[in-house]
């Protein structure tokens, strides 16, 4: 019920802007989006929020970021250290970044890939987000996963179920991936 | 003598009685000779040797057919002949002993003018008439064999007696004059061997054959000397001899002579003489057009007179020695290039006057010296073939002339691209070289090799670390002005100037010094002292107005449809050549910089410099700012107008402000204008600036005097009142104060900082006891740092106010030491010893004071550094948060790219930070020098 009133109310303007936007994206204006992106990161920067941060990769065009979120306390995923890809299109921020989760993790919404099932980062998601917006998303997901539509259904099972074996789970899938 | 000639044949009878016939006697003292000879000429004229043999034989075999007698009388006057013609085997030395002499000495001791015995002139007779009885057969021959005879007797004299004395000759060490010496002893060998043909054999011969005879001895003669002197050794001493002579005929000796200042002659009838004949371009330039025409043409030197009658002759010998032809005038050809060059070199260097008439000169001296010498000379070093010297073509055709002067010109350029660098520098009074150099520029060719040979030139000169930007900036400009006038299109500018542009673009102060180039007032520029007017470009702020008002009037564009004068862009154009506003200083030097931004920042900083200064008027500030804005637009230097309004509001408002709080005492100041020492009330002034506008400032924080404190409360609630919603941020540390000091013996009145006047303050006491304070405890007073405190109080040792008693202990001295004796102030630690030092201390003082003051600036900038730099921490903690571990270079590189701005900090000055960041415990160093983030 809830997330259809949403869908009506959002899904509209959302592709409005869509077609408005797309055209800047075709533009290719690469710029734009490198600029927004370089005041994303300065914010970042400047306003720190604790247990997220993020920056780009040593490729140079600030089109691919790294992520970083600290487990929150009194999570299964409390002390773990998770960190994210981020893969910005052209048309950034009119289109969703492609975020993936690069640390294993076991949890109800991101499937082995780690890819991550979050409504924001697909059909409702929406310019005025940004990467430290998707980060604390994925923080909070991270303590209340959304089982109604899981990618990972055992996950989603034993969160409900067992929380112990969920914990387990989660610090046996858990691997820190090796700085380069 | 024709008469003589029937008689011949009655004679030789004569002759066959009284000679006994003894031809055989006779014959050997040629035919050894003519065999001695063949085999020496074997080598190079084998076909003329065996024709003349042949024509010996054949006559012999002939006269034994014809009969006895005719071939009897016939060798009896063959062998009187030959005895008579013989040269004598004398050797080498008289010939060298007597060539000074006018040679009839040396003629008659070799027996070549006695007149013949009238047998032997019989006996010559009787052949010539031989020989020129055609029709006799034995006859023709044999005259022509005493001919050939005679040529081979040359011959081998040559080889045998001379030869090896010109070689001997040749090998000398001393070549000055040596060919001279060489050509004379030919000359004087030429005429022995000549003299004798020349008065008793041509004479029986007829007149046609008399010229065929002595060209074909001549020519004999020429091919032995050739053959005997190597040219390869012959050629330098002809350049050396010819350039001897033609240094002086061409005038380049006096112009040598006159650039290194020593006139020879320094007498003054001879300076007349130098005056009416001078190819001196100093002299002809300042004669009138009639002068000039006649200048080099008229009233030559007797030095040059002489030098040309001596060359002359000189030729002429060489000529006849067979030495001239078609060689000589090869060596002539390469020296008088020589010439030329060093002409051009010689007279114009350095000579580079505005109204410039060097082309000109250089024309008339080709024209009227340097041709005249070549036409000269190559009247007499003809090419043999055309034998006549009268009958000679003109060598030399104007067309010659016309290609001469165009290479004079194409040297002049050589020259002046070569002198370019100095011209420039010394521009605008060189501008006549650069019109110079216009006559050379008109073909491609000519062109690139301007551009590149100058480029070279200023990469050696200019474009290094040596040289300051200030320099390079000014040269930039009078590089731009020099190729306006070289070439108005600015294609050429265009190609010198990106190499300048280029590396005034990676040097740090350019901005700088553009920006207070332009911002230097004009007006007071010429009475600032030269070290400071080297450190500014002034030019530029004059340039700024005039080059406003150009372009005004001109501002015709690629599209202007009507434009007549429309010419399409030099073939050798770059393809992004771009033609506007080439000329424009300003607008060169201001387009160095890809974005306005930079430039604006620049101007931002420097104009609140000098707003900040205590003046009455801005006027310079505001007009450089309004023509600036032509250029750049309003909007861009939007924070700079507000600048310049928040100096001009303030003003007002601060007249305002006082009014209402009753804060004013005559005399009324500008700026901030405290007095410390109550009891009168400090008199307050301020500037109110937009925070927000103005670029940041470096501040040293402290805590003022109550007084002054309370001043400035009262006079911020006055602006508040005044604005409403508006508060001030006091910068103690920018401000002038002017502090007024009483002391026992003397008062003291000067314009200071607020931190030295805060200073001073805290040593104010109501008594008359020498107050005396440490740096520790007055920093912790005043809350200023310990560095701060110990330079303002330096500065005030450096005024006699202070004195340092013991390290960081300072004290007021009350009375100059030189009282100290009679004083009951005793300054403190003041002994007599250390006060007689202590007077020439103070120039030490004050110069301490300046190194403390800038130690202290530097501190603050520091703690602004590191203020900056936390910024920058913040960025590397995400860096290496997110991406891991990673070496310095990676994380300089990454700070580059992804802060806004750049990273103004090097590679070490990161390590030490990041050390820092290590010792705290903020991050550590792994495996490769790697940073990693403690987490």
């Amino acid at each position: 019920m809830d997330y259809t009133m949403e869908d009506t109310q959002n899904s509209a303007p959302e592709t409005r802007e869509a077609t408005k936007l797309s055209g800047a994206g075709q533009r290719g204006d690469t710029q734009s989006v490198t600029k927004r992106l370089q005041a994303e990161l300065m914010q970042l920067m400047m306003a720190p929020s604790p247990g997220i941060s993020a920056f780009p990769d040593a490729d140079g065009n600030l089109l691919s970021w790294t992520g970083t979120i600290t487990g929150p306390t009194e999570t299964p995923y409390e002390g773990l250290t998770l960190k994210l890809s981020f893969a910005f299109p052209n048309n950034y921020p009119y289109s969703p970044p492609t975020v993936l989760f690069k640390t294993p993790i076991y949890h109800p919404n991101v499937d082995f890939s780690g890819r991550i099932c979050l409504d924001i980062l697909k059909d409702k998601w929406s310019a005025v987000y940004n990467v430290q917006s998707v980060l604390l998303s994925l923080q909070s997901l991270l303590g209340e996963p959304n089982n109604a539509s899981p990618l990972n259904a055992q996950a989603a099972e034993l969160w409900d179920s067992d929380q112990e074996e969920f914990k387990k789970h989660v610090l046996a899938r858990h691997r820190d991936v090796d700085d380069e | 003598m024709i008469s003589s000639v029937p008689l011949n044949a009655s004679r030789r009878r004569v002759f066959g009685s009284v000679f006994s016939p003894a031809p055989l006697q006779a014959r050997p003292t040629s035919a050894p000779g003519s065999d001695y000879d063949q085999t020496q000429l074997a080598s190079f004229q084998s076909t003329s040797s065996t024709v003349k043999t042949g024509s010996f034989a054949s006559p012999q075999q002939e006269r034994f057919a014809e009969g006895p007698h005719d071939r009897e009388s016939w060798d009896q006057a063959w062998s009187a002949a030959t005895a008579f013609l013989a040269v004598p085997n004398q050797g080498f030395a008289p010939i060298y002993d007597a060539r000074e002499t006018d040679g009839s000495e040396a003629l008659k001791d070799w027996n070549r003018l006695s007149p013949p015995s009238k047998e032997t002139a019989e006996a010559l007779s009787y052949l010539t008439a031989a020989g020129q009885q055609g029709s006799t057969a034995y006859g023709a021959t044999s005259s022509k064999s005493l001919i050939d005879w005679y040529g081979d007797e040359i011959r081998r004299h040559f080889l045998a007696n001379l030869r090896s004395g010109l070689y001997e000759l040749l090998k000398t060490l001393e070549k000055e004059g040596l060919l001279r010496i060489i050509v004379d002893c030919l000359q004087l060998a030429r005429r022995i061997y000549l003299a004798p043909v020349v008065h008793y054999l041509l004479p029986l011969l007829q007149t046609p054959e008399r010229g065929r005879v002595l060209t074909q001895l001549q020519r004999g003669f020429h091919t032995v000397v050739s053959h005997s002197l190597p040219w390869s050794k012959i050629s330098p001493l002809l350049g050396g001899e010819l350039a001897q002579d033609a240094l002086i005929i061409l005038g380049i000796d006096t112009l040598l002579e006159d650039a290194e200042g020593n006139e020879g002659e320094g007498s003054q009838d001879e300076m007349e003489v130098d005056r009416q004949y001078s190819v001196s371009y100093e002299h002809w330039k300042n004669e009138s057009a009639e002068t000039r025409a006649r200048m080099m043409t008229e009233g030559e030197d007797e030095r040059v007179t002489i030098a040309r009658d001596r060359l002359l002759a000189f030729l002429n010998g060489l000529q006849q020695v067979g030495l001239g032809g078609d060689k000589a005038q090869k060596v002539f050809a390469s020296v008088m290039n020589i010439m030329m060059t060093e002409f051009v070199r010689a007279a114009y260097t350095g000579q580079w006057e505005a109204p410039t008439s060097v082309p000109q000169h250089l024309r008339h001296w080709i024209e009227n010296v340097f041709a005249r010498l070549a036409v000269q000379v190559l009247a007499i070093i003809h090419t043999p073939q055309t034998g006549n010297q009268s009958s000679s073509p003109l060598d030399v055709s104007f067309g010659d002339v016309e290609k001469w002067q165009e290479m004079g010109i194409a040297r002049l350029g050589a020259l002046r691209t070569s002198e370019l660098f100095d011209v420039i520098v010394e521009w605008p009074a060189s501008s006549g070289a650069v019109e110079d150099l216009r006559h050379f520029t008109t073909h491609p060719a000519a062109r690139a090799h301007v551009t590149q040979s100058f480029i070279t030139i200023l990469n050696q000169r200019l474009l290094h670390p040596g040289a300051s930007t200030v320099e390079i900036l000014q040269v930039y400009i009078s590089i731009i002005r020099a190729f306006h006038l070289l070439d108005p299109k600015g294609v050429l500018l265009d190609r010198i100037a990106r190499p300048i542009r280029r590396y005034l673009r990676d040097r740090d102060d350019t901005i700088k010094v553009i920006v207070s180039g332009l911002l230097a007032e004009p007006a007071v520029a010429g009475t600032k002292p030269p070290s400071y007017a080297n450190e500014t470009l002034v030019e530029l702020s004059t340039e700024l107005s005039k080059a406003h008002q150009l372009s005004m009037e001109n501002n015709t564009s690629e599209l202007d449809w009507d434009d007549m004068n429309w010419m399409p862009d030099p073939v050798d154009a770059a393809p992004d050549y771009r033609k506007s506003k080439s000329s424009d200083v300003i607008d060169s030097v201001i387009s160095l910089f890809d974005s306005k931004e930079t430039f604006v920042k620049e101007l931002q900083t420097l104009l609140s410099d000098r707003l900040l200064q205590k003046r009455e008027k801005y006027d310079q500030e505001i007009s450089v700012l309004e023509l600036l804005k032509v250029r750049f637009g309003d909007s861009a230097l939007q924070a700079c107008e507000v600048m310049l309004r928040d100096i001009s509001d303030s003003h007002r408002v601060n007249i305002a402000i006082r009014k209402d709080q009753g804060l004013i005492q005559p005399p009324a100041r500008i700026n901030k204008n405290k007095r410390p020492p109550s009891p009168p009330i400090p008199d307050i002034h301020a500037k109110i600036l937009s925070r927000f506008f103005w670029p940041e400032i470096q501040d040293q924080e402290f805590k003022i005097p109550d007084e002054v404190a309370s001043l400035q409360r009262r006079y911020a609630a006055g602006f508040e009142a005044l604005k409403a919603s508006r508060k001030l941020t006091w910068r103690n540390g920018l401000g002038q104060v002017l502090v007024e000091l009483q002391l026992s013996d003397r008062d003291f009145s000067e314009e200071v900082t607020t931190w030295q006047a805060t200073v001073i303050h805290a040593f104010h006491s109501d008594y008359d006891e020498p107050t005396s304070r440490n740096v520790s405890s007055l920093s912790a007073q005043l809350e200023m740092t310990p560095s701060l405190v110990r330079s303002a109080s330096l500065f005030w040792v450096s005024k006699r106010i202070l004195t340092e008693s013991s390290r960081d202990e300072f004290s007021v001295l009350e009375s100059l030491p030189s009282e100290d004796e009679d004083n009951d102030f005793g300054v403190v630690g003041a002994d007599p010893a250390d006060a007689d030092t202590q007077a020439g201390d103070v120039s030490n003082a004050a110069a301490a004071a300046e190194a403390a003051a800038a130690a202290a600036a530097k501190e603050s900038a520091d703690a602004a550094a590191m203020e900056k730099m936390n910024l920058y921490w913040q960025f590397i903690v995400g860096m290496l948060t997110n991406q891991g571990a990673m070496p310095l270079a990676r994380v300089v590189m990454m700070l580059k790219i992804v802060v806004p701005g750049g990273f103004p900090f090097s590679n070490e000055e990161l390590r030490e930070f990041l050390a820092g960041m290590v010792a705290k415990g903020k991050l550590e160093i792994v495996s490769g020098g790697n940073y990693k983030i403690v987490l």
